[in-house]
């Protein structure tokens, strides 16, 4: 199903090791998709709104969020994905984060994550997660982005 | 930490400069109580002279009044003498009456007026014999106006010299002369002393006057002074009450100060211990995480050599084959239990650091019901040890949280299981009662015991004590004590090395802390 409509996967992480096991583990699930790696909000933005490839001008996406970033918070990030009229709104966010805190976890909710998962220092449940999420990516349906 | 210490430091200086100005203060209201001690001496020392003044007052009176006595005396005995001096005339004229009409007949009516007039004589010289007895000079007197009087009389009374002629009235006159000269004598003595008495009252009177004035002074001298000092005092009184008010309102003010900054510092703390913590873990999954994929490469690598050890033994090296089956399982495994106790100290951290925000929720808790729930929880562990547990029936129930009281509980019975002295069947003693608004209970052991230099050490994060034979993190007690704070409460443990531990635990009876922590 996503043959016809190549899916891109982006990941907003600023650590390279964290993105570089997710990466690994979304491959070992099976998944093929293209995955664009931001290191920092600002220039993830531009490649959502700005870019020509980006899932603004070009096909659904799904977004992999952390919260911890170096120039913003993961949360303004996925309130301005998520406002009121915004052509991204209906793109899945997946906010995988360390923090398991439970305000966190709910303000992450209320301004409209899809999925919330606290990344386990236990490597094999973390490993195990993402080839979970994987599997999870490869049966979702995606909304088409209008504007295109 | 280092975030802690500026906010106690700006704590501690407004402190030491209010209690600067403080010893002076002290310093003055001391001398102040001086000078009252001193002023208070005084008046009471005026008060003595007041009645020291009313005494002699007193007795001046008394004095007085004897004068008067002495004095009224005297006019008595004047009295006496010239009633007497009358007597003599009439003695005289009834003499001369009956020597005129009668010849002096022994019957006639004159001579019984001689005769009484004579009686009476006698009454008042008895009269004034018992009178003047304390002077000699008046008895002296009196008795020679007795031998006098006999004369006199032994010449004069009716029937002597009956007829017209009377051979002796030379002798009648020198006779009565004589006896009007100790009249006037003894009027004139009586005339001395009465002079000489009545300058006794009237210098006693003077002496009671000025007394009275002196008195009347001092009176109002001390009554002066005693208004003072009591104004004084009541001022004083009064300008401590204020001070006292001021200091009161400062005092409310600096302790709403306090609190308000120790909670903004431990805020700070638990906001820094969760960030900490938080960022900590971040790289520990990436170490955790390729740790995991060079073990899991680590397998075709040892397949490899297991495959060429068997197809082709000569190019295996001895240095490759220990790489691989040695070397790097054995630093893999170095690395990922180091990881791993660093992520559950990080995890303790966090779960203090929590443990501060989270909210209590007091209620009322069956106590006995919640000791028995914790024994319950571990009742294998205690069986295995062949552990004697003893709970007192009658622990005071407690209204406080009961998540945090039951992880207080379980920690501490957990670890008078855990630390068993080795050889000696263990013994857990569980009581409690209440002191006043506090409950206490204790926790006792016959373990191993701390050593009396652990004590406050035991209490600290990640610090234990004694043989390091039991797995743990030195978590426990450090979590127990946060939780015992979060309660309002105290924690101390008594124990020496092998005599076994008793922890005892100070708890408010009624949850009180949050609303303190409200504002």
């Amino acid at each position: 199903m996503m043959a016809h409509i190549p899916v891109n996967i982006v990941m907003i992480e600023d650590d390279e090791g964290h993105a570089r096991l997710i990466e690994k583990n979304i491959r070992r699930a099976g998944i093929s998709n293209p995955i664009r790696h931001f290191t920092d909000g600002t220039s993830a933005l531009n490649f959502l709104y700005e870019d020509p490839n980006g899932p603004a001008q070009n096909g659904p996406a799904l977004i992999l969020l952390d919260l911890n970033l170096p120039d913003m918070s993961g949360t303004d990030i996925l309130g301005r994905i998520k406002a009121d009229g915004n052509p991204l709104k209906r793109t899945p966010v997946v906010v995988l984060t360390t923090t398991d805190d439970k305000v966190e976890i709910q303000r992450c909710y209320d301004l409209g994550c899809n999925v919330y998962i606290t990344k386990p220092v236990n490597y094999e449940s973390f490993a195990e997660a993402i080839r979970q999420l994987g599997l999870f990516l490869s049966v979702i349906q995606l909304p088409e982005i209008k504007g295109d | 930490m280092p975030e802690v210490k500026p906010p106690k430091m700006l704590d501690t200086s407004p402190e030491s400069s209010a209690a600067s100005p403080d010893a002076p203060a002290r310093a003055t209201t001391l001398s102040q109580r001086n000078f009252g001690y001193k002023v208070l001496a005084l008046v009471a020392l005026g008060f003595l002279a007041v009645l020291a003044a009313g005494i002699s007052a007193g007795l001046l009176v008394g004095r007085v009044q004897t004068d008067t006595g002495w004095v009224e005396h005297t006019f008595q005995v004047q009295q006496q003498v010239q009633s007497l001096a009358l007597d003599l005339q009439n003695l005289r004229t009834s003499r001369a009456l009956n020597r005129l009409r009668h010849q002096n007949a022994l019957n006639s009516p004159e001579a019984a007026d001689y005769a009484n007039t004579y009686r009476n004589i006698h009454t008042k010289l008895d009269s004034l014999a018992r009178l003047t007895r304390d002077n000699p000079r008046q008895a002296e007197r009196l008795a020679a106006f007795h031998i006098w009087l006999q004369r006199y009389v032994a010449v004069s009374a009716p029937g002597t010299f009956i007829g017209p002629a009377d051979p002796v009235p030379q002798v009648n006159n020198h006779l009565f002369e004589q006896l009007q000269v100790l009249t006037v004598g003894l009027f004139g003595e009586e005339q001395h002393l009465l002079s000489l008495r009545i300058a006794n009252e009237r210098a006693s009177i003077a002496i009671f006057w000025k007394v009275l004035t002196a008195a009347g002074i001092l009176l109002v001298i001390v009554a002066i002074g005693s208004v003072t000092v009591i104004r004084r005092y009541t001022v004083d009184l009064a300008g401590s009450r204020d001070e006292l008010q001021k200091l009161n309102a400062g005092l409310e003010d600096m302790v709403r100060d306090r609190t308000a900054d120790l909670q903004r510092a431990n805020d700070e703390i638990q906001r820094f211990a969760y960030i900490v913590s938080h960022d900590l873990r971040s790289p520990l999954v990436n170490v955790l995480g390729f740790t995991s994929e060079l073990s899991s490469a680590l397998k075709p690598l040892d397949a490899l050599i297991e495959r060429a050890e068997a197809e082709a033994p000569q190019i295996v090296e001895e240095s490759a084959r220990l790489a691989v089956r040695e070397d790097l399982p054995e630093a893999i495994g170095f690395i990922r239990t180091s990881t791993q106790k660093m992520d559950r100290l990080i995890n303790a951290i966090l779960r203090l650091s929590r443990e501060g925000s989270r909210t209590v929720a007091p209620e009322r808790i069956d106590m006995n019901a919640l000791v028995d729930g914790v024994i319950g929880a571990i009742k294998h562990r205690i069986d295995e040890e062949g552990i004697t547990v003893r709970v007192a029936s009658n622990l005071p129930p407690i209204i406080s949280d009961r998540l945090a009281i039951e992880q207080v509980f379980s920690n501490l019975v957990e670890n008078a299981v855990k630390y068993l002295k080795k050889g000696r069947p263990g013994e857990i003693d569980i009581r409690g009662r209440a002191l006043g608004a506090q409950i206490i209970y204790e926790i006792q052991d016959n373990g191993r015991g701390i050593d009396p230099r652990d004590h406050a050490r035991v209490f600290d994060l990640f610090r234990r004590s004694g043989v390091q034979d039991q797995p743990g993190e030195g978590i426990g007690l450090a979590n127990v004590r946060a939780l015992v704070y979060r309660l309002g409460g105290l924690i101390d443990v008594r124990s020496a090395l092998d005599q076994g531990a008793t922890f005892i635990l100070t708890l408010p009876a009624v949850f009180t802390g949050e609303k303190e922590q409200a504002k």
